[in-house]
């Protein structure tokens, strides 16, 4: 693929050294902060209180043993990665069936369900009242309440009806002919078109749940049930003047989540990348 | 519009189908909104067996008119419109700014650095937010020795309001520039080489293909991207709760909710649970958000229709 | 008609499973562990405590629950730790959601006072109200505490619902006795001592003061004793604010305004907003610094961190009369509290009854560091010894009587952390001003 910087000599290489400056005062920003989590992992506590910046001299390794030890971590991750998984599926799956039939006005009201998706996009949190539905349900504290919570995302529904639109008619019409059925046409040939829509939806929606702080400390008391972000934060509580030992869970969370995004990603762009074709 | 795939009972398809996302939408979402702003109208604690007593505006009243408490709560909600102006436009253009850069074949190394950037939103506020307490460590971390390298000293965090939201702002940058980024990295892959191609013939430089071709082609990922950040940084505290806690001069309205709500406004461990007040003050913002957020959309609909058509 | 909702719903549910499910073969497992916490066969119970983060005591719990268990077998604990802050969060959901047996809740303070006007109630106030925590007045263990602590700390409207389980002293600063010896440095009992002792300090290259300013109130929690130096009848403080007789920025209170600035500016270490509140002890222990202004509850976690180091403990001089600095200002902290509505009533009685034996609670004040609210108890520990010549002078602090009115500004309070380099302020009357003003705000607002 050819792109526009390959233009004349003088001003790609100016170009390029721009980028790579710009490029490298942002990786200074995003390493440095990384760097002195791993090095703070590999001290003891009196080396960093005494000199927090200074390069690890014991490479103190028992603070992952320390870590690994005090909690329950891979617990947490996997906790985390079922709530992810699951709320994000059964989101994206209904979401897809909600917002093919508005776009394309398939079912009576579409105008005014999309309008009501569009407010839903600006009505902040109501933690309060959902906090006594889960608890009316009897839900609380119980991981299928805590995902339900989250199958619910307006943003997600309104980038899928627009990316919707962009499908020719015809193709519905095409294969209603064929005698396709309207289950079939959607899970079969529209899902598969829409892809890199719902690439979009699926990372901003699996982050939302993956990142949440404030659901798990209201609707989970289980340590059982908690999730990665709660588990550090009861860490951080019981262990937070110990920075070495945290850092080194910090550490040994983000190996995984890493590993995890790297294998994802390959997923993610290649998704968006499909939606080249379209244009 | 026709609809195509059978009549009589199979005409209900559509409708089962899209049944169970709306009644998630409805249970979830739109019910317990339209309690919030009942429960606005109300003293209650959010406890179970406590009484409720009906108080029309009175949460409202004391919100928006109440003493220099109410002033506050106009800070509290000024700050919340800088710290989104702020967050959008700088990790807007960061974002532009490095897809670009990393759309360009000839840059190398262009996995390492995008899973880079876009690490801090894998690994959550919590994570982000211990992260940079160590890097601000004022008791000598690294960047307290910068700062003293230039002469200065500064407790960061712990300083200063002003300084503490600051740095809150450049960290909410820092953790979701990625996402930006990606957004608009797939919207560049989406732009057909040949109306690069079709650029350079016509003898344009960088700045003019970006202009004329990158920019308006872009057109839909910037909608997504700036009503995602507007509505994500005037809705986001999390970060505010991770580095620096419930602080005179760094509240921002969604922080201030939630504290109110559930009792922990002064740090003392016998502040009453008021939430009746604060459902008060999530329709606030609310109201806030909504004029926002519609006027920006409207405002990007009509350019977008401009522009492509 | 909630019937009906909750049948859509459940009808909704099963179909959004039944949807996932036929969905490609990668529905998660997780609809299985939903019901796994429930207790399996009758008899068997699972006892659920909630407590706050304090290490020492926490791990005193973690062996107390292994003997409670030990001694009723068909008892378990399921102990749940939270910080602080989000104790009282935790305890309204928990408590709503009756998924709790017993809870740790700190001294009944901050009731309302027939001045106060418009105020709200405090949370434990309201909890009673709601119904929501257990009526023990009758319990024989109740008995074993003292019947100042059970009357302030535990009982409303002539109910008994929470025992109390020591009282702590925040008005007090740990010294350095090597680092006092070596500079030459006498204990200071006077405000000016104190001033010349840290100036001594800071000249040999030793930040005087440290405390755990990330949490905020550790910053201000040691200048108590500046308040507490010239208002000693803190009740009597809390009603002069409310009533207009005393003001943040009279005369008096610029004094002490005057003082917090030393203190925030030239005492605390720069950069103790960065030390974590439980880190400070350990920083103090580590010589660092020369004294450490702190609560009774830090002692234990000192010894730990460096057991041969020799400290001391002193009330914070804010006044220059030393006769005016011999009192401890201090409040109620945890005790104990039942739900109204446990499943496990008997139990959790039980329980408290077995953790307030005397010996039980002895090994609990040893362990915490509180002084002691059942009569029979000594507090036989090094913090002990150093606070018993002040214990005739203890007094509960302004902030558990103090409720600010409705509509006052958020810098309502004599908090030295307003100062820079913690906060905005660098005047001190511009800040008393200030702080004035934020308060009469509120007392015009709830005329």
């Amino acid at each position: 693929m050819k792109n526009a910087k390959e233009s004349n000599g003088k001003s790609i290489k100016w170009g390029l050294v721009a980028s790579y400056i710009f490029l490298f005062l942002l990786v200074l920003a995003y390493l440095g902060p990384l760097l002195m989590l791993v090095n703070t992992a590999l001290k003891t506590m009196p080396e960093f209180m005494k000199n927090a910046t200074g390069i690890t001299t014991s490479f103190n390794f028992s603070n992952f043993a320390d870590a690994w030890e005090k909690a329950n971590f891979p617990q947490y991750i996997w906790n985390s990665i079922i709530y992810t998984f699951t709320a994000t599926f059964i989101y994206v799956i209904t979401a897809v069936f909600v917002a093919f039939p508005i776009s394309r006005k398939y079912v009576k009201f579409s105008t005014p369900l999309l309008t009501l998706f569009v407010i839903a996009l600006f009505l902040p949190p109501a933690l309060i009242p959902q906090f006594r539905l889960i608890l009316g349900l009897g839900l609380y504290n119980n991981p299928i309440g805590y995902i339900m919570l989250f199958l619910v995302n307006p943003i997600g529904i309104i980038i899928l009806v627009n990316y919707i639109k962009t499908l020719p008619l015809e193709l519905d019409e095409a294969a209603a002919l064929e005698g396709c059925g309207y289950l079939r046409f959607v899970w079969s040939i529209v899902l598969p078109l829409i892809r890199p829509a719902v690439a979009t939806v699926v990372v901003l929606h699996a982050i939302g749940i993956w990142n949440e702080i404030i659901a798990p400390t209201i609707y989970l008391t289980n340590k059982d049930y908690y999730p990665i972000t709660r588990g550090l934060i009861v860490f951080q509580g019981v262990y937070g003047s110990n920075w070495p030992t945290l850092a080194a869970a910090v550490l040994m969370l983000t190996f995984p989540m890493l590993v995890l995004f790297l294998v994802l990603q390959r997923q993610i762009v290649s998704g968006l990348t499909a939606g080249a074709v379209k244009g | 519009m026709n609809y195509h795939f059978g009549r009589g009972k199979s005409r209900l398809t559509p409708y089962l189908l899209l049944l169970p996302g709306i009644a998630f939408y409805f249970i979830i979402s739109l019910g317990p909104s339209l309690a919030t702003s009942i429960f606005s109208l109300t003293d209650t604690t959010g406890l179970k067996g406590a009484t409720i007593n009906w108080i029309g505006l009175d949460n409202y009243k004391e919100f928006l008119f109440m003493g220099q408490a109410s002033k506050d709560n106009f800070d509290a909600l000024g700050r919340t419109l800088i710290f989104s102006v702020f967050v959008t436009t700088i990790q807007f253009l960061f974002g532009l700014v490095t897809a670009v850069i990393l759309n360009n074949p000839k840059i190398r190394a262009r996995n390492f650095f995008r899973t880079l950037f876009f690490m801090p939103v894998i690994l959550g506020a919590v994570i982000q937010g211990l992260i940079w307490s160590l890097f601000l460590f004022p008791l000598g971390g690294p960047m307290a020795k910068l700062f003293e390298f230039f002469g200065l000293r500064s407790e960061f965090l712990g300083g200063s309001p002003t300084e503490a939201f600051i740095w809150v702002i450049i960290i909410q940058i820092w953790a979701n520039m990625g996402i930006t980024m990606m957004i608009f990295l797939s919207g560049l892959q989406t732009i057909p080489s040949e109306m690069y191609e079709a650029a350079e013939m016509d003898g344009a430089n960088n700045w003019q293909v970006f202009k004329n071709v990158t920019w308006p082609l872009l057109t839909p990922s910037v909608n997504t991207n700036l009503l995602l950040n507007i509505i994500g940084s005037l809705q986001a505290w999390q970060l505010f709760l991770v580095l620096i806690g419930y602080r005179n001069g760094t509240q921002v309205l969604g922080y201030l909710i939630y504290a109110v709500g559930f009792g922990q406004t002064s740090g003392s461990v016998t502040s009453s649970f008021r939430q009746g007040y604060a459902a008060a003050a999530s329709m606030v913002l609310f109201v806030l958000v909504l004029v926002i957020g519609l006027s920006v959309q409207t405002f990007l609909r009509r350019r977008e229709e401009r522009i492509m058509g | 008609m909630f019937k009906k909702i909750y049948k859509v719903i459940t009808i909704l549910m099963v179909f959004a499973i039944f949807l996932a499910a036929c969905a490609p073969k990668e529905t998660a497992p997780s609809t299985s562990d939903g019901s796994s916490s429930e207790p399996v066969a009758a008899e068997k119970v699972t006892l659920r405590v909630l407590v706050h983060q304090n290490p020492p005591m926490v791990e005193f719990m973690e062996a107390f629950n292994k003997s409670f268990s030990d001694k009723y077998p068909n008892v378990t604990i399921d102990m749940s730790v939270v910080n602080a802050n989000d104790l009282s969060t935790v305890t309204q959901t928990r408590l709503t959601a009756n998924d709790i047996d017993v809870i740790d809740i700190f001294g009944f303070a901050n009731g309302a006072q027939p001045y106060m006007k418009l105020v709200d109630k405090p949370n434990w106030q309201q909890l009673i109200e709601a119904g929501l925590l257990m009526d023990i007045s009758d319990q024989a263990f109740v008995k074993n505490y003292d019947q100042p602590t059970i009357d302030d700390a535990g009982s409303f409207n002539g109910k008994v619902y929470a025992v109390n389980l020591g009282r702590v002293s925040y008005s007090g600063i740990y010294y350095n006795k090597d680092l006092f010896a070596a500079n030459n440095v006498t204990v200071p009992t006077t405000w000016d001592e104190l001033v010349t002792a840290c100036e001594t300090f800071t000249a040999a290259g030793t930040p005087c003061m440290t405390a755990g300013g990330k949490d905020g109130w550790p910053i201000f929690v040691g200048a108590y004793g500046l308040t507490g130096a010239i208002y000693p009848d803190q009740a009597a403080l809390v009603e002069g604010l409310w009533t207009g007789t005393i003001k943040w920025n009279d005369a008096k209170a610029l004094d002490m305004w005057e003082k917090m600035k030393v203190y925030a500016q030239n005492m605390m270490e720069p950069g103790a907003s960065g030390v974590a509140g439980d880190a400070a002890p350990g920083r103090f222990a580590s010589g660092a610094v020369a004294m450490f202004p702190g609560g009774t509850w830090y002692a234990s976690a000192i010894e730990a961190a460096e057991p041969a180091f020799d400290w001391g403990y002193i009330p914070f001089p804010g006044s220059d009369n030393a006769d005016d600095n011999k009192y401890l200002f201090g409040k109620y902290d945890q005790g104990w509290a039942i739900a109204a509505n446990t499943p496990n009533k008997e139990v959790a009685l039980n329980y408290l009854a077995e953790f307030s034996t005397p010996e039980n609670y002895q090994a609990f004040a040893n362990a915490v560091g509180f002084i002691p609210t059942q009569p029979s108890a000594t507090l036989d520990t090094k913090i002990g010894a150093e606070v018993a010549p002040y214990l005739e002078n203890f007094r509960v602090g302004y902030e558990q009587y103090w409720i600010a009115p409705k509509g006052s500004g958020q810098f309502a309070n004599p908090w030295a952390s307003y100062f820079k380099p913690f906060g905005t302020y660098d005047d001190a009357k511009e800040l008393a001003d200030k702080v004035q003003a934020d308060l009469q705000s509120g007392l015009d607002a709830v005329k």
